[in-house]
């Protein structure tokens, strides 16, 4: 057998490894973010809103309601999930980015865009459940809201950065300039993240400092619900970069046989 | 500044880098008049944009979202065409070739960006003023604009330098300066806005959004000139 | 007293498929990303398979 099949079979059998890991870890994050969404649904306290009832209700139980129940707030329990980890995501794209831009390795490169890629959809997540909830509360589809707004640009951005990847033919100058540009695009990131908190006037709820004011039928489900799209994050990236490297290898075999072709 | 000065000779260097694209544009015009015809004719479409408004119409409330955005796209015509001497003769190769340090030109090149576009800006603001703000009832604060305008024009002049140069030799680079642009500029755009819209109405009590704004806009031009200062010879490399 | 108690949980109903719609879109979004990942991915397999095939065969020629 020849160097480049064995090279192949190898490839194969950690890739066989790799996919029964992500594909773990996907269900792993399946199985938590719906424990995290059937206790949010049916154990976790209704947030009260801001509209008061008088005279107040008060249930059997001697329980007294002085305000309407804000059911819509159980978005958050997967909302910010998903949001927290195209953050993430976003973040590991400039960590790879900058490796990528101090040893020049193909890998690194390949894992930055992997994780745009995945970010874009956890992008497009957020924007969708963010949307609905909008539409609910504030009664339109969309405000230009500092957090709204920073975000629809961070979305922006990793549409941008693919529109680069698109426009550079060469591999090595692609690489290159679509790790700088990685690296500007985060910076949007933690401005998203930390502007509700920087812009007092912002209108977009905050969560609060601290996590005394989360009880713990509220934090349990939300950290699961974390944990669970980081999971579901994870092995999808992973999925991805197999994926990727595949095509790689269809490639490298390609010209192997126009090698043995030319003989 | 520092990391100029810590270069020996770097600070020649960086004149005559600037001296050279200053005395080109003097000699070609290129882009200060495409530049200017540009703004001209972006004020011509405001004029159609805003011929139906009624004349209870208050002018002033989206006057600084106007400039700004004339600001923009004159900008972005510009830095379009700033590297396009360097492209056309590869003369960015000779320069290159040469022992200066890769921040450096992007310091220069900054700089005659900033140079035009705050040349194109002194006759196309007050053209804004003349066309548009006749009957609007400024506030004291007016002067105060410039403030802002400096701030933006450092942060456009600077990032996009950078971005003009990573879309140097790309397929589609005009659209694709746009697209890379207009995101990364935006939150730096939003906070010179909002100051400049301020500035402009005079509103008493509220000046302290201006200067939080101001050092929004600032903040936003460090960041970004420094990772753009950090990140140059990435993009210009071997 | 239960006039009240259904104006208290009023917004439960009205938001209720916003919340369950967010979910299920979001879960949707990921899930047509793995299908399609997938489906490329076992192509992309077959390729590789074919390929290998290919190339074993023509080194069984040339020895």
């Amino acid at each position: 057998m020849s160097n480049a099949l064995e090279h192949s079979y190898n490839l194969a059998q950690t890739r066989q490894k790799w996919t029964t890991i992500a594909v773990i870890a996907l269900i792993l994050g399946l199985v938590l973010t719906t424990f995290d969404v059937i206790w949010a649904f049916f154990r976790a306290p209704i947030v009260a809103s801001d509209v008061v009832i008088d005279p107040p209700a008060v249930l059997e139980g001697g329980t007294v309601i002085t305000n309407q129940l804000l059911f819509s707030q159980k978005i958050f329990y997967f909302h910010v999930p998903v949001a927290i980890v195209s953050f993430v995501l976003i973040i590991a794209a400039a960590v790879y980015a900058v490796l990528h831009l101090m040893h020049h390795s193909a890998e690194t490169d390949l894992r930055s865009k992997t994780c745009m890629e995945v970010g874009l959809v956890f992008i497009i997540g957020t924007m969708i459940s963010g949307d609905l909830w909008t539409r609910h509360d504030w009664g339109v589809w969309w405000v230009w809201e500092p957090r709204l707004t920073t975000y629809f640009i961070l979305t922006l951005l990793v549409i941008a950065y693919f529109v680069l990847r698109t426009a550079i033919d060469e591999p090595e100058r692609k690489a290159r300039f679509s790790a700088v540009f990685a690296i500007i695009a985060a910076i949007d990131a933690p401005i998203s993240f930390g502007i509700t908190r920087l812009i007092p006037s912002s209108i977009h709820p905050v969560l609060e400092r601290g996590d005394s004011g989360m009880s713990p039928d509220m934090l349990i489900p939300f950290v699961c619900g974390i944990f669970g799209m980081l999971l579901v994050a994870f092995g999808i990236f992973r999925l991805r970069l197999l994926l990727q490297e595949q095509k790689l290898e269809v490639e490298s075999l390609k010209a192997r046989l126009e090698e043995l072709d030319r003989q | 500044m520092t990391a100029k000065a810590k270069a020996p000779g770097g600070w020649q260097q960086y004149c005559a880098l600037l001296g050279k694209d200053i005395r080109m544009e003097l000699r070609t015009r290129e882009m200060l008049v495409s530049m200017g015809v540009y703004a001209i004719l972006v004020l011509t479409i405001y004029g159609a944009a805003l011929s139906q408004t009624a004349s209870s119409f208050d002018i002033l409330s989206v006057a600084a979202g106007l400039m700004w955005a004339l600001i923009l796209f004159t900008s972005l015509l510009g830095l379009n065409r700033s590297f396009s001497h360097e492209t056309e003769n590869s003369s960015l190769e000779g320069i290159l070739l040469t022992p200066v340090s890769r921040p450096l030109v992007f310091a220069a090149k900054a700089t005659s960006n900033l140079i035009f576009l705050l040349a194109v800006e002194v006759i196309a603001v007050p053209l804004f003023f003349i066309f548009f703000m006749g009957q609007a009832e400024l506030g004291s604060t007016t002067p105060l604009m410039i403030l802002p305008i400096i701030l933006g024009s450092i942060g456009i002049a600077g990032i996009g330098t950078f971005l003009s140069t990573l879309t140097l030799n790309t397929r589609g680079r005009d659209v694709l300066l746009a697209i890379l642009m207009v995101p990364v500029v935006f939150p730096l755009l939003y906070a010179c806005v909002s100051a400049t819209s301020v500035a402009l109405l005079g509103i008493e009590g509220q000046i302290e959004i201006f200067w939080r704004s101001l050092l929004l806009a600032g903040g936003y031009d460090v960041i970004m000139l420094a990772a753009s200062w950090g990140l140059y010879e990435f993009v210009l490399g071997s | 007293m239960d006039e009240i108690l259904a104006y208290a949980y009023s917004d439960v109903i009205v938001a209720a498929p916003y919340v369950i719609g967010a979910y299920v879109l979001i879960w949707v979004a990921l899930l047509i990303f793995v299908i399609i990942m997938l489906n490329s991915s076992k192509k992309t397999q077959s390729d590789i398979d074919a390929l290998r095939e290919a190339i074993e065969r023509r080194e069984k020629e040339q020895k």
